[in-house]
């Protein structure tokens, strides 16, 4: 093989001499550095480069189809005093930490429930991550068909055959329901992986801490607080910050639900990011939408790297 | 433990009441879909036979597949999906080997780039995107959607896969070595055997991905012939009956095969989907 290196790690025979070079490299750096070549060019094509452009087009007055024209931050001036953006940065907040606070609880239960003395545990895992895995547009339009006023099941359900309901609610063009109808559908999509996650996490809990803890009269409450969370800490703050990531990203499920309505009281960040780069063509604007809150999260992203980074050593 | 044997019992009614809800919640929807999709328009109209389609018609499926894109719009997630899938498990198996297990230049800020990469949300990538890809030709085709979705499922199946690697011994490469394999021999004919499982399940997850993605195929496709089933099936959206019932039909056919390989190889996707966010 031509990208051979062939060479013994040092632990098994002494390090070897070497030219400043190859040490600088590194031991295994001609496999090395091919094998990462591939990574390396799309991270800088897909990912860097336009990130880059994104952050300059952001301080461009752009339309699609003219040359840009750098205004400096003149678009983040504007978006801060610009009600329909504040209004989607209020909604996304109340859409995240609303989904991610249920996942978070409906998560625990599951997982608490799958690590139980159970019957049939792999069926009862596998189905419950189905919502997980199917695609989230096929989830999406299902609920819009559900929650339909006139023909959809829920409603059907509620007032002619439970009558708990005079009459059917228009659950996704109200502004009363409209916001918990969408958090409801990704809190539906989103808890499975909260379950597996933290059922992964109790797995590893050691069973002599609960039995230490049962001999020293702790109660199930008590170890749940004082074994369980603890033990599950590295864990919950991954899954929580992950989710937070994707769900203040999430795109589809308001998109297809209400495109943002009604009169906006569904919009947020990413929707409102399209809708102004395609239904209002202002390119330079919609990526400062976008761009925006970059600060805020990428405090998250750094934070939430270190923990996974740290998850992986132990 | 302690507990009487009635508390337990009845500790275990309840958890089985509450799996049971959440199971009813998870499955209604994919029901409704399929028992939507069997209904004539009469019967969607009239609310009549709600919860079982009777007669059932597979007009819905006829009208589907006879008089919309919904065939081409299901070959073109297919040879996206798996395009993307065999280009994004090639670069990331081989990439995440080097950065688990190899010692280079550069290989730490490679893995922390790798990782902050696979947080980045789509949504700040996608008009800069649209410009490079509109530049590059590629605006309006499925090769533009193959060479972009690689930017997420890379880093996604890398990160995975360098834990899997990690937790495969050295020693065995190491006395692979002293037998005098090369290290790419050792690579390729130890590790990778052993790593197979895990590069299933990347691949899996990578092409449920693809498979699902729908903002850069929203942006980057105009041609109507040219869209993808997630895309495809959203613009059925017209309010009335008839459109439902189409819809849901397309709904069923775009869930089975995500589901089918689900069933199939569930035990690869469970472990990978926690691999690739905390240690499993």
């Amino acid at each position: 093989m031509a990208i051979s290196t062939a060479r013994l790690p040092g632990t098994l025979t002494g390090q070897p001499r070497r030219s400043g070079l190859a040490r600088w490299l590194g031991p295994d750096y001609r496999l090395g550095l091919l094998f990462v070549l591939p990574i390396v060019v799309l991270v800088l094509a897909l990912v860097a480069y336009p990130f880059g452009y994104a952050v300059y087009l952001s301080m461009t007055r752009k339309y699609v189809g003219l040359p840009p024209v750098f205004v400096g931050l003149e678009n983040y001036v504007k978006l801060t005093g610009d009600g329909f953006f504040r209004r989607a940065v209020q909604n996304s907040f109340v859409f995240t930490f609303g989904s991610v606070a249920v996942k978070l609880v409906i998560g625990m239960g599951m997982a608490l429930l799958l690590n139980s003395h159970l019957r049939f545990r792999s069926f009862w895992t596998g189905v419950l991550l189905i919502p997980w895995v199917a695609p989230t547009v096929v989830s999406a339009l299902n609920f819009l068909w559900i929650f339909d006023y006139s023909l959809g099941v829920l409603n059907y359900l509620l007032v002619r055959v439970l009558h708990v309901l005079p009459q059917g609610v228009g659950w996704l063009s109200e502004p009363g329901t409209a916001m918990a109808s969408v958090i409801g559908v990704n809190i539906w999509r989103g808890f499975p992986f909260f379950g597996i996650s933290f059922l992964a996490g109790l797995k590893s809990i050691p069973a002599e801490l609960y039995e230490a803890a049962a001999v020293d009269g702790a109660g199930a409450l008590q170890r749940f607080r004082h074994v369980t969370l603890p033990g599950l800490k590295n864990i919950l703050i991954i899954v929580v910050l992950l989710s937070t990531i994707w769900t203040f990203n999430d795109f589809q499920i308001v998109y297809i639900l209400t495109k943002g309505g009604p009169g906006g009281t569904t919009q947020v960040l990413p929707v409102f990011t399209y809708e102004m780069a395609f239904g209002a063509q202002r390119l330079g604007e919609a990526i400062a939408v976008a761009l925006y809150m970059l600060p805020a999260m990428a405090a998250v992203i750094i934070v939430l790297a270190r923990y996974m980074r740290r998850g992986r050593r132990a | 433990m302690r507990a009487p044997a009635a508390r337990g019992r009845l500790g275990s009614a309840a958890t089985y009441a509450f799996l049971l809800g959440l199971l009813l919640i998870v499955v209604f929807p994919f029901y409704w879909m399929t028992v939507t999709s069997l209904k004539s328009e009469d019967q969607m109209r009239s609310l009549v036979s709600m919860f079982w389609p009777s007669p059932m018609v597979l007009d819905n499926y006829r009208q589907l597949l006879g008089r919309t894109d919904f065939v081409a719009w299901f070959g073109n997630s297919a040879v996206v999906a798996v395009s993307s899938t065999l280009l994004a498990t090639a670069i990331g198996t081989i990439g995440a080997y080097a950065l688990a297990r190899l010692r280079f230049l550069g290989r730490a800020f490679m893995s922390s780039a790798v990782l902050i990469t696979y947080l980045v949300p789509p949504a700040i990538l996608f008009i800069p995107l649209y410009a490079q890809i509109r530049m590059l030709g590629l605006a309006d085709s499925r090769a533009g959607l193959i060479v972009t979705y690689p930017s997420f499922t890379v880093p996604f199946v890398t990160w995975l896969l360098m834990g899997y690697f990690e937790s495969i011994p050295e020693e065995l490469e190491e006395s692979a070595m002293i037998d005098g394999a090369t290290r790419f021999g050792a690579f390729w004919r130890i590790i990778l055997p052993l790593a197979a499982p895990g590069v299933m399940a990347a691949a899996l997850y990578a092409f449920t991905q693809a498979w699902n993605e729908f903002l850069y195929a929203l942006v980057f496709i105009t041609d109507v012939k040219l869209r993808t089933l997630p895309v495809g099936l959203s613009t059925f959206i017209t309010g009335d009956v008839y459109g439902w019932g189409y819809l849901m039909a397309g709904a069923v056919l775009t869930t089975l095969p995500v589901i089918a390989a689900y069933i199939y190889l569930q035990k690869y996707m469970v472990e990978g989907l926690t691999a690739g966010s905390v240690k499993g």
